[in-house]
């Protein structure tokens, strides 16, 4: 079976606006285990040797990440839980959030304990709004049970900071700009999160979903969350199916199912042209590699998959992905600012078939200059859906070229 | 570092960031008014510019005047493909104003959004702060009716 | 993250070793792969750079190739890491610099001939040198009315290439703060207040913003329209 629940465990199960439904499912458990039983250290190496790779896209080692921030000095530290989820596509950490926050919270305080900090937030998209009180009120109710308060050297505080619409605070530089009350641009790295963040301060910054794997992994060992998966992508992974499929919704499959079982089985698409995976940031899979594994070492991103039937012209959908980071860009570096507005005038021009000889040409070397120069990872990605439809579907660009 | 970080200081141990009191005030005046831009640079002890920065930065703060509804729709390409295009027009037709305008009553302004993570009940859109999902022309007439 | 840049090694004043394109020199512990290179004679283009003011990485002008990068990287910002081996004209960092300057001139107003910056333009002076003639990119250009209204500092920010410098120099040297960024995306602009032109008290005549201006966009008043002295742009081997 490809589908198995272990990040949405608890979705459906138990009710999130009541604490005790969490308890008895088992909830806090794991951070009882965590301070009782194992050295902050432990809990570090458990989650280094479970091989969990970080769920909002760029797959960074979760431990590893940790490690870094507990190695880093410096008294203050700081716990992010990255729930900015703005890329086209993805509702899957919407869906979590609706139905299980507790988890959430008891893996940001498993997150705390280990790199010794006693402050987290909840970065929450302003289109989340309306789970603002649903999360408030998991945080009360955790704290009024005592579960992030003082015990030993632990202790653990959770805000949530509220965006105001920018894609671009899903990065986590910009995300930390923004939480300090900034424009949300991209900052240079080195140095990195962990050892200056937030305030300049050690931070980790992760994923909703990735948070979401903290607790089972404390609870029931490394050992048994590797052997779930493949050889490099450990673990299930949550897909947000949206588009021409007559079963929109989230799903969970262990890392490694084919995109083909997840589309076509699960979501019940059918005349499939082509697959979008990761959303606007993602790659495009025409139908003829449907069979491609989702998993790090395939095509994965943040989940996002987006399907597109024959009807659709896959001209306009580019040019529509380009609009999007056009308008999201920070503005900041050249490259992204510059590059992104080119390529929308490009592919309008497509779109009324206008096209140029050379603009195939240009469109490649600037994709090229984008994915090598810009700051940040929206720069980096955003090109992304142009490359690999002039890989997959270059006549239809050729066939607008004028001339 | 990175940009000089001005203010923060001050930021860091107030209860709110420059950005959530940019929120508040939006909240309480519907948009950011010039005088509440300076008077917040001030209170801060931030360059007016600075605050101008910010409040123009973010998609859903407005330096402009907005209507009491502000409805926002979804216009990324999951809602594109269940025919966001026709819940944009119907809008536009019930309301009279395109994207980015105001009714003359100031009861609502229209505008386009990316993404609100609705896509598995597109097309979407929201009111203020609340989602409206599977829409269709029909239903977006009886939401509007009840405004 | 690269483990390459983490750890503690720099608080060794040991020197690092590191291949510049394809020589073997060594590096302070804490410098920048730029100060590196300037150091070693090497000339890395830089606009949104001036040692005088904190880097921000934003023109991107100045990316090299560090060996085991998925990326370029930015030499204004990166620091070099023991064993690290940069290229700083590789035909992949030549070519990205090209794009970047074409990009820059695809949004920049066709004045040349007529501005006031006229041979001392560092936009126009890189784009000598990597040999860019007509971008091979359409775009829209800015738009904004030209500011005159200061007695000290004109501003044309149609030809501002948002490298930062004016505002970075009007906070850290002169603690004036007169400039902000606003907006973002290609709509991004430097402003003063919110979106005034500029013509503030506290804006005197120091100059700092003007003299660091890489292109047209920051005139003084009293010197506009006279000849400009610099150095014949010539296109290098």
């Amino acid at each position: 079976m490809p589908e198995q629940r272990i990040v949405l465990r608890n979705c459906g199960v138990i009710d999130p606006k009541d604490i005790s439904t969490y308890l008895s499912q088992g909830g806090f458990k794991a951070l009882e285990k965590a301070l009782g039983e194992l050295a902050p250290e432990q809990v570090i190496e458990e989650i280094k040797k479970s091989g969990l790779l970080g769920r909002g896209g760029a797959g960074f080692p979760t431990g590893l990440k940790w490690q870094f921030a507990s190695e880093a000095s410096g008294e203050e530290k700081y716990v992010i839980c990255n729930a900015d989820e703005g890329e086209v596509g993805t509702f899957k950490d919407r869906y979590i959030l609706e139905r299980d926050p507790f988890s959430l919270i008891e893996a940001m305080a498993i997150a705390g304990y280990a790199i010794g900090a006693n402050k987290g937030y909840i970065y929450l998209r302003a289109e989340y709004h309306h789970l603002l009180g649903l999360l408030e009120g998991a945080i009360v109710q955790c704290e009024g049970k005592g579960f992030l308060a003082k015990q030993g050297n632990f202790k653990f505080d959770i805000e949530i900071r509220e965006g105001a619409g920018a894609y671009v605070c899903g990065e986590e530089t910009a995300l930390m700009d923004s939480i300090e009350g900034k424009r949300g641009e991209a900052r240079y790295k080195p140095p990195f999160p962990p050892s200056q963040g937030l305030w300049q301060k050690p931070t980790i910054i992760n994923n909703v979903e990735t948070l979401m794997n903290i607790p089972p992994i404390i609870l029931k060992g490394s050992d048994w969350f590797n052997r779930i998966g493949t050889e490099r992508s450990k673990g299930t992974k949550v897909f947000s199916v949206s588009g021409d499929v007559r079963a929109p919704g989230t799903y969970e499959l262990v890392m490694g199912s084919s995109l083909k079982e997840l589309v076509e089985d699960l979501a019940l698409a059918e005349k499939v042209k082509m697959v979008q995976v990761g959303g606007a940031s993602g790659r495009v899979i025409p139908y003829h590699l449907i069979d491609t594994p989702l998993a790090f070492e395939g095509v994965l991103g943040a989940g996002a998959i987006i399907v597109f039937n024959e009807s659709r012209d896959v001209i306009d959908i580019v040019r529509r992905t380009m609009e999007f980071f056009a308008e999201e860009s920070c503005g900041k570096c050249t490259p992204c600012r510059e590059g992104t507005q080119v390529m929308l005038e490009i592919l309008t021009r497509f779109c009324h078939g206008q096209g140029l000889k050379q603009d195939i040409e240009n469109l490649e070397s600037l994709a090229n200059v984008m994915m090598l120069t810009s700051l940040c990872g929206l720069g980096q990605a955003a090109p992304n859906s142009v490359v690999d439809t002039l890989a997959h579907y270059r006549s239809a660009y050729e066939s607008r070229v004028q001339g | 570092m990175n940009d000089a970080p001005r203010g923060i200081e001050v930021m860091h141990k107030g209860e709110g960031s420059l950005l959530t009191l940019l929120k508040e005030a939006q909240r309480r005046h519907g948009y950011l008014p010039e005088e509440v831009v300076s008077e917040l640079a001030e209170s801060l002890d931030i360059p007016v510019g600075e605050v101008y920065g910010v409040a123009s930065f973010y998609s859903l703060l407005s330096t402009k005047p907005l209507g009491k509804n502000v409805i926002r729709i979804c216009k990324c390409v999951p809602c594109y493909l269940k025919n966001s295009q026709a819940i944009l027009e119907t809008v536009e037709g019930e309301l009279g104003i395109k994207p980015g305008e105001t009714t003359k009553d100031g009861k609502c302004s229209l505008q386009l959004t990316n993404c609100i993570g609705a896509c598995d009940r597109a097309p979407a859109m929201t009111i203020n702060h609340k989602l409206y999902v599977d829409l269709t022309p029909r239903k977006v007439i009886k939401i509007l009716k009840r405004l | 993250m690269l483990p390459l840049f983490g750890g503690d090694e720099n608080l060794s004043v040991d020197m690092i070793p590191v291949t510049l394109n394809g020589t073997k020199v060594s590096a302070q512990p804490g410098m920048t792969i730029l100060e590196l290179a300037r150091e070693n004679g090497v000339d890395i283009p830089t606009l949104c750079y001036r040692p005088e003011l904190t880097p921000i990485g934003a023109c991107r002008i100045c990316v090299v190739e560090v060996e085991g990068s998925r990326t370029l990287v930015a030499s204004c910002h990166t620091p070099v890491a023991a064993n690290m081996v940069i290229h700083t004209h590789s035909p992949k960092v030549l070519e990205a610099r090209k794009v970047i300057v074409e990009l820059l001139l695809a949004s920049h107003p066709d004045v040349c001939l007529v501005c006031d910056k006229a041979n001392t333009c560092e936009l126009r002076k890189i784009a000598a040198d990597l040999g860019v003639g007509l971008p091979r990119f359409r775009v829209k250009k800015r738009y904004h009315p030209l500011e005159d209204v200061s007695p000290y500092v004109v501003r044309d920010l149609d030809k501002c290439i948002l490298c930062r410098r004016c505002l970075r120099a009007c906070h850290e040297i002169k603690k004036a703060d007169v400039f902000a960024i606003a907006y973002r995306g290609f709509d991004s602009k430097v402003v003063v207040d919110q979106d005034q032109p500029l013509n503030k008290s506290v804006c005197r005549d120091c100059d700092v913003c003007i003299s660091l201006c890489p292109v047209g966009a920051l005139t003084k008043r009293e010197e506009r329209f006279k000849e400009k002295k610099g150095p014949p742009l010539f296109i290098k081997a």
